[in-house]
């Protein structure tokens, strides 16, 4: 099992005037090895010369880290296949290689990129002291890293935005951005990744007056406890099952969601809590959630499940207040999703004569957790009863 | 003592009501006629198996726990305003 769970955040803005953004970001989960690699690359120049130079530099520094090629060689290889600028008659690109492994044992290699920060909680640590080895500019950092820690990556965008302005002649210095971000943390110490990462950005891009001057990214990686969702739907297959499954949910330690009239009707009986629903808070095409206390939500069953597996796939089209959007906001608040499914079947729902098809749940389940698997890196359990 | 009588109209959330008709039944309270609308309330309800009776037609509501069966929006304002007048 996990120690830690590896929280990975992004984003970028490209430089004023260009397509495309000249740094690239990528990661990739290991998870039979227990391991993450993320690297950082920031492309000679701006625009689509440069997402090339860097998208290359990210996706060989990861292959070749994958493949546990020895860093020196790596980064030969790198610089001999990247193509020469025609105008600047060199190539180039920087690149931070991240390589956890989920008991918390981190390498760092740096290659250009302003150097990396590490908070503890809400303070900025200083671990570069403990084992650093210099050579041609590459430099080796290893940590343990420990949990509510948070590795903070970012490109010359960040430290250099602002630069030229009176009251910040040499950019966004270290310190500021240290002060900035603890203050962060002090007012969230549960700040997501991604947020966090979007709060620096944002920030570099207001030092520019809004006019971002160079390609600006920031990757934070954060250490911490799993979060657990369980999503409890349908009636168990054999009617004696009733109360196993209720135990299970009410005892679990995490978010709670049930999903299906006649699964709430069993919680309900058999804790004898009431159900409240919230007539006039379906969407049109979804019927309403309802309340039970002890629990984060309560929806209807097929339905709904069919409309977030469709908006897991699109992404763009979700509404967070319809109750299918509720549900995968919790999803993404979570890390383990855990399904509980009751497997039996809704006579009523299979009359060829009804005006829309029903899925069969297992099958809706099934396809929910894939997307979150391969698309959204979640861990997914799926129980039958 | 107020003469009026109260009307609790509970609508079925569930799957089966919901794509045979009852998710537009909330829109009730904007049809109900002047004379009716401080008398009627509306509220919802899980699933409550009416339709595992193969012989029952959703979607179902129940007004003061009557059964009404292939509910719509006109037919719960009839049946009310008949027992108005039987009142």
């Amino acid at each position: 099992m996990n120690s830690y769970f590896i929280e990975i955040g992004n984003n970028s803005i490209q430089k004023r005037g260009q397509e495309v953004c000249g740094d690239v970001f990528m990661s990739r989960k290991l998870q039979e090895e227990g391991r993450s690699i993320a690297v950082l690359s920031d492309g000679l120049g701006s625009g689509i010369k440069a997402n090339v130079l860097a998208s290359m530099t990210a996706s060989m520094a990861l292959n070749f880290t994958i493949a546990n090629q020895p860093i020196e060689r790596s980064a030969q290889s790198i610089r001999n296949t990247l193509p020469i600028d025609n105008e600047r008659k060199i190539n180039y690109s920087t690149f931070t290689i991240l390589d956890i492994e989920y008991d918390g044992e981190t390498t760092i290699l740096e290659y250009g990129n302003p150097q990396f920060l590490i908070f503890r909680e809400t303070e900025p640590i200083d671990i570069r002291n403990v084992n650093i080895s210099q050579k041609s500019e590459l430099m080796i950092s290893q940590l343990k890293a420990q949990k509510e820690d948070r590795i903070i990556l970012f490109s010359d965008g960040v430290s250099q935005s602002g630069m030229g302005r009176a009251d910040m002649p040499f950019g966004w210095d270290i310190a500021n951005i240290n002060e900035f971000i603890s203050n962060k943390l002090k007012y969230d110490p549960q700040i997501s990744a991604e947020k966090l990462s979007k709060l620096i950005v944002n920030r570099a891009l207001m030092n520019d007056s809004l006019s971002a001057k160079d390609d600006i990214t920031c990757s934070v990686i954060y250490f911490r406890e799993p979060r657990d969702l369980i999503i409890c739907t349908g009636p168990p297959y054999k009617k004696e099952r009733d109360e196993t499954m209720v135990n299970t949910i009410s005892e679990f330690n995490g978010a709670k969601i049930i999903c299906g009239g006649t699964t709430a009707q069993i919680v309900s009986r058999e804790l004898d809590r009431e159900i409240d629903v919230d007539i006039f808070s379906g969407d049109g095409d979804l019927p309403p959630v309802s309340e039970i206390e002890g629990f984060d939500l309560v929806t209807e069953g097929i339905l709904t499940l069919g409309k977030v597996s469709d908006w897991l796939e699109n992404n763009e089209k979700i509404n967070y207040k319809s109750p299918a959007g509720k549900i995968i906001k919790l999803f993404f608040k979570n890390d383990r999703i855990n399904f509980l499914v009751g497997t039996r079947i809704n006579e009523a729902h299979q009359d060829p004569t009804l005006p829309v098809e029903l899925e069969i749940r297992r099958n809706v389940v099934k396809k929910i957790a894939k997307i979150l698997d391969e698309k959204y890196l979640k861990e997914v359990h799926i129980q039958y009863i | 003592m107020s003469n009026e009588k109260m009307y609790n109209v509970k609508i079925c959330t569930g799957t089966l009501c919901h794509v045979m008709g009852g998710a537009e039944l909330p829109a009730l309270i904007d049809f109900l006629p002047n004379s009716l609308q401080s008398k009627v309330k509306v509220t919802g309800m899980v699933c409550a198996n009416y339709c595992k009776n193969p012989e029952n037609k959703p979607p179902f509501v129940l007004i003061n726990n009557e059964l009404i069966q292939e509910a719509s929006i006109e037919k719960i304002i009839k049946h009310i305003q008949k027992s108005e007048l039987e009142f």
